[in-house]
């Protein structure tokens, strides 16, 4: 059978952990723990009345509230993700090439983003949606309302199926044909088939997207604030702009994180110990199955979901983009805040997210080497501390380094630094799980060669390893840079006066309902963001 | 691939003309990120400042932090740049409560050398957590005595009041309700917008609601609001051009709003509400700026007070955002209506910010969105 049972364990460790390597990912680890520990701390030092009162207003309706949105949501884009990749890649609709890349590329467009289009579209009365069906039909239309539970889950599901889609698509991909086919060949009914071998198989792609979407959405503020949909996230914002006093807002985050730490368990718990591997030689696609009649609705389906996660949104950025730089008198008051202009904007964006990623990458190696090449209980008390920055939303590490940067480290606060540190704590877990998958690919026996030869186990690192798995940082890099230029409420909460970034922009504009003069900032935002996106979709299987 | 690689030459491209636009502020970034890094590099540069060459001459950086949004700011921003063009302006706006949290987060290491607001709740609750440093901007006479913080903490600046503004498309001015209090009614369910719980105007009208008429029947009408599935949105610009557009049919809003989208070309009214015998009356607020103690930049902070008192900034409030400057002899904008012959709340603006927390309490308490 080709569907194999691995374990995990990698070879024996031959030599001693080195003092240092321990050390050095201990620091990062540490880095890592401790403003959520002082989070714990916070909240468990608040006052007793502030509990109470937490408990008996809020605390049971933002639970109610965030998980029935972390459900709906991840649900809708576990259903639109893998049907979306089994259309692209098991079945004969029209321009599947294209569609390929264009169901991927709403990555690059933060879901508040998102929801600004969608609300200037779709906003009961005064948006272009209703307003033209009323000029058509001759008389004001009713339409559905994007506000509230069923707006907030349609635009999130836009906007977060792409993890899904590229995870179950490349399992799409990967899967042997045989695999389907002796199950077919025992009897089985194509439906039996989907059910009992494809989308077991699919499991491990899918738990992770939906891990993925789910904490997504736990930390995601810009879109359920726009939306006036309270979740967590959003509350804890409401607290920190409230009265004046933080233990209502530590309270409610300790929550949020124990929350994304249950989600993050269990996700582990259900990827179980089964990995399913198979052996690349024989393999070859699967068949695909043609649509018929169906070929022409399947493409309309498919490129309707393209159209409202990525050409709609762009498309209309783009002409807002193009009436605010035509209009002169916009275009002298708009870019500016304070002495800034828009230039700085993006400039702060890029050194900002970019430095991010060259941190967050260096301080992965160290944790991703003890992982990868001691496997023991220790390294992997370390490994899995520095995935906490997935429970991490941003506004729970902004309010942590608010508190302790203040007390701590004063020279830093209020400086830009503070933000990067924010989107380090944040994204840390990208660039260990990619340092990691990259150093799992290498054979160690490379690195043992050059020790015989006389290196020393720092002369290694450099001159072997790091070239070796380059592509793997950058990979990682590219990531934490990408999700970086998108993050909003830790950015909103950390910048210095005059650091704004295009994040920042969009969200000052929009929030004050100016559409137009956000346009620009969300649509450069955009473009930034395909970038390190476009780097990242080459290296998955299903755009090679 | 290849409209992807196009994508990329239009983003560089794009990038190139918008830095061009942002003109010879971009190059002073780098400078600035240098700075934050190594303080000695700005002790070089502002040194020579400090040497009298001229008594008006003030460069450097200017932090200010403002509850009064952006839109509203800048172009006062821009006039006082245009006076002193040696100074380095750096604003961070946000809603007046979020940045009082960070005033008196940074109290032990202050970061803004102004803070400007749009009520005086926060500057008054702020001057007792001693916040700020006194200081008497030039002309400070010509502004009322009542909007002047005790020993100078802080200086108010314009007068705005709570109105009532209506799409005239969609009601007609007999229709339009007489008192705030009738926004409750049952007649106006889902066809009213605000400014939610995170709105320093808001707040500012609840916590004189609670002064004035106490909690019970502020939270009756709170209540009753959220009964009356009025719509909260961020900001009052919302409110305004949804109102415009006839999204609602009703929107609370400060007086200027009105004037800002009847000036877009929206088809609205407005109505000054309570008027009557025995009505409460129009709640108005004042804004006001503050020097914040420990500033890094006094001078240039002084220098800004002084430019938002004198007649030309008094002036800018009241042509570009219809407001009413507080500052003696300052002409009101054209069709805006004189506050003298309107019924104004009697609020004890002290009082009432004192109990400010009272008035987080009671709109977490109701829910207020």
């Amino acid at each position: 059978m080709e569907l194999t049972r691995t374990n995990l364990s990698y070879q024996k460790i031959r030599s001693k952990i080195s003092p240092r390597l321990a050390i050095a990912a201990g620091l990062v680890a540490l880095f890592v723990a401790v403003p959520l520990i002082y989070l714990f701390v916070r909240a468990a030092g608040a006052e007793a009345d502030a509990w109470e009162r937490l408990l008996q207003t809020r605390i049971w309706r933002l639970f109610g509230n965030t998980l029935l949105l972390v459900f709906a949501v991840t649900s809708g884009a576990l259903v639109t993700g893998v049907s979306m990749a089994w259309f692209t890649e098991r079945t004969d609709v029209p321009g599947k090439n294209i569609l390929r890349w264009l169901l991927a590329m709403p990555l690059a467009i933060p879901a508040y983003i998102g929801a600004i289009v969608h609300l200037a579209l779709l906003r009961p009365r005064g948006g272009y949606v209703p307003q033209l069906l009323e000029q058509i039909i001759g008389q004001p239309v009713t339409t559905p309302s994007p506000f509230g539970f069923f707006g907030a889950a349609f635009i999130l599901t836009l906007f977060t199926y792409p993890y899904v889609y590229l995870l179950s698509g490349a399992a799409f991909r990967s899967l042997h044909a045989s695999l389907e086919e002796a199950a077919r060949t025992f009897g089985r009914t194509p439906l039996q088939t989907l059910f009992q071998v494809t989308l077991p198989a699919l499991r491990p792609g899918l738990t992770a997207g939906a891990l993925l979407v789910a904490l997504d959405i736990l930390a995601e503020y810009g879109t359920v604030a726009l939306l006036r949909y309270e979740t967590f996230s959003s509350a804890i914002f409401v607290q920190l702009s409230g009265r004046y006093d933080r233990s209502a807002a530590s309270i409610l985050s300790s929550i949020l994180v124990t929350m994304a730490i249950l989600f993050l368990w269990g996700e582990l718990r259900l990827q179980g110990r089964a990995r399913f591997t198979q052996m690349e030689s024989n393999w070859r696609p699967a068949p695909i199955t043609p649509l018929g009649r169906w070929r022409i609705p399947a493409f309309l389906l498919v490129f309707g979901v393209v159209s409202a996660s990525l050409l709609l949104p762009a498309g209309v950025l783009l002409t807002w983009s193009i009436q605010a730089f035509l209009d002169p008198e916009m275009m002298s008051t708009v870019f500016r805040t304070g002495s800034q202009g828009f230039g700085s904007y993006v400039w702060n964006s890029l050194w900002s997210s970019g430095l991010a990623a060259v941190i967050a990458v260096l301080m992965s190696l160290p944790v991703a080497l003890l992982a990868v090449r001691y496997p023991n209980p220790f390294s992997k008390f370390i490994s899995r501390l520095c995935q906490v920055g997935y429970a991490l939303p941003g506004v729970v590490i902004a309010l942590s380094l608010v508190l302790l940067v203040n007390r701590l480290l004063p020279f830093l606060y209020a400086t830009p630094f503070v933000v990067v540190i924010a989107y380090v704590l944040r994204h840390m877990p990208q660039a260990v799980r990619a340092s990691e998958s990259a150093l799992k690919q290498l054979s160690p026996s490379l690195e043992e060669a050059s020790r015989t030869l006389g290196r020393t186990s720092l002369q290694t690192v450099l001159q072997v390893t790091i070239p070796l798995i380059l592509p793997g940082l950058l990979a990682g890099g590219s990531l934490v840079f990408l999700t970086s230029l998108k993050e909003l409420p830790a950015t909103l909460l950390l910048r210095p006066a005059g650091f704004d970034t295009l994040a920042v922009r969009v969200w000052t504009w929009a929030g004050e309902g100016f559409y137009l003069q956000a346009a620009p900032a969300a649509f450069i935002l955009i473009l930034a963001s395909a970038l390190p996106l476009y780097f990242l979709l080459r290296r998955e299987q299903i755009f090679r | 691939m290849q409209p992807v690689k196009n994508l990329f030459i239009l983003l560089f491209v794009l990038a190139l003309a918008v830095s061009a636009c942002g003109g010879n502020t971009v190059s002073e970034e780098p400078a600035e990120v240098v700075e934050s890094a190594e303080s000695v590099t700005e002790e070089a540069t502002s040194a020579p400042a400090e040497e009298p060459v001229k008594e008006m001459e003030v460069s450097g950086d200017l932090v200010i932090y403002s509850g009064r949004s952006e839109p509203l700011l800048q172009p006062v921003i821009d006039a006082f740049r245009a006076k002193y063009p040696a100074v380095n302006v750096l604003l961070k706006a946000g809603s007046n409560s979020e940045l009082a949290n960070a005033l008196i987060e940074e109290q032990a290491n202050p970061q803004a050398d102004v803070f400007v607001t749009t009520e005086l709740l926060t500057l008054q609750s702020l001057t007792a957590e001693g916040v700020f440093q006194s200081y008497a901007p030039v002309g400070v006479d010509q502004i009322p005595a009542e909007f002047i913080g005790d020993g100078n903490s802080w200086t108010g600046l314009t007068r705005r009041v709570r109105v009532i503004m209506y799409n005239k498309d969609l009601v007609s001015e007999d229709e339009v309700p007489a008192s705030i209090f009738d926004l409750t009614d049952p007649k106006w369910q889902s066809q009213i917008a605000a400014a939610g719980s995170t709105n320093g105007g808001m707040q500012a009208q609840v916590a004189a609601m609670q002064q004035l008429l106490g909690d019970e029947a502020t939270e009756e009408w709170l209540t009753g609001l959220i009964a009356n599935e009025v719509t909260f949105f961020g900001g009052h610009t919302d409110v305004r051009k949804a109102v415009g557009a006839g999204e609602f049919k009703l929107g609370l809003v400060n007086h200027y709003y009105y004037h800002l989208q009847l000036a877009e070309g929206g088809n609205v009214g407005v109505i000054y509400p309570d008027q009557g015998e025995g009505q409460v009356g129009l709640f108005s607020n004042a804004t006001g700026a503050a020097v914040v103690n420990g500033a890094q930049h006094p001078e240039a902070a002084q220098a800004f007070l002084d430019f938002l008192v004198s007649e030309e900034g008094q002036k800018l409030f009241a042509e570009q955002n219809y407001e009413y400057p507080l500052r003696a002899g300052v002409a009101l904008k054209e069709g805006v209506q004189p506050l003298d012959g309107l019924r104004l709340a009697d609020v004890n603006v002290v009082e009432a910010a004192a109990n400010f927390d009272a008035m987080f309490d009671l709109i977490e308490r109701v829910g207020l969105p």
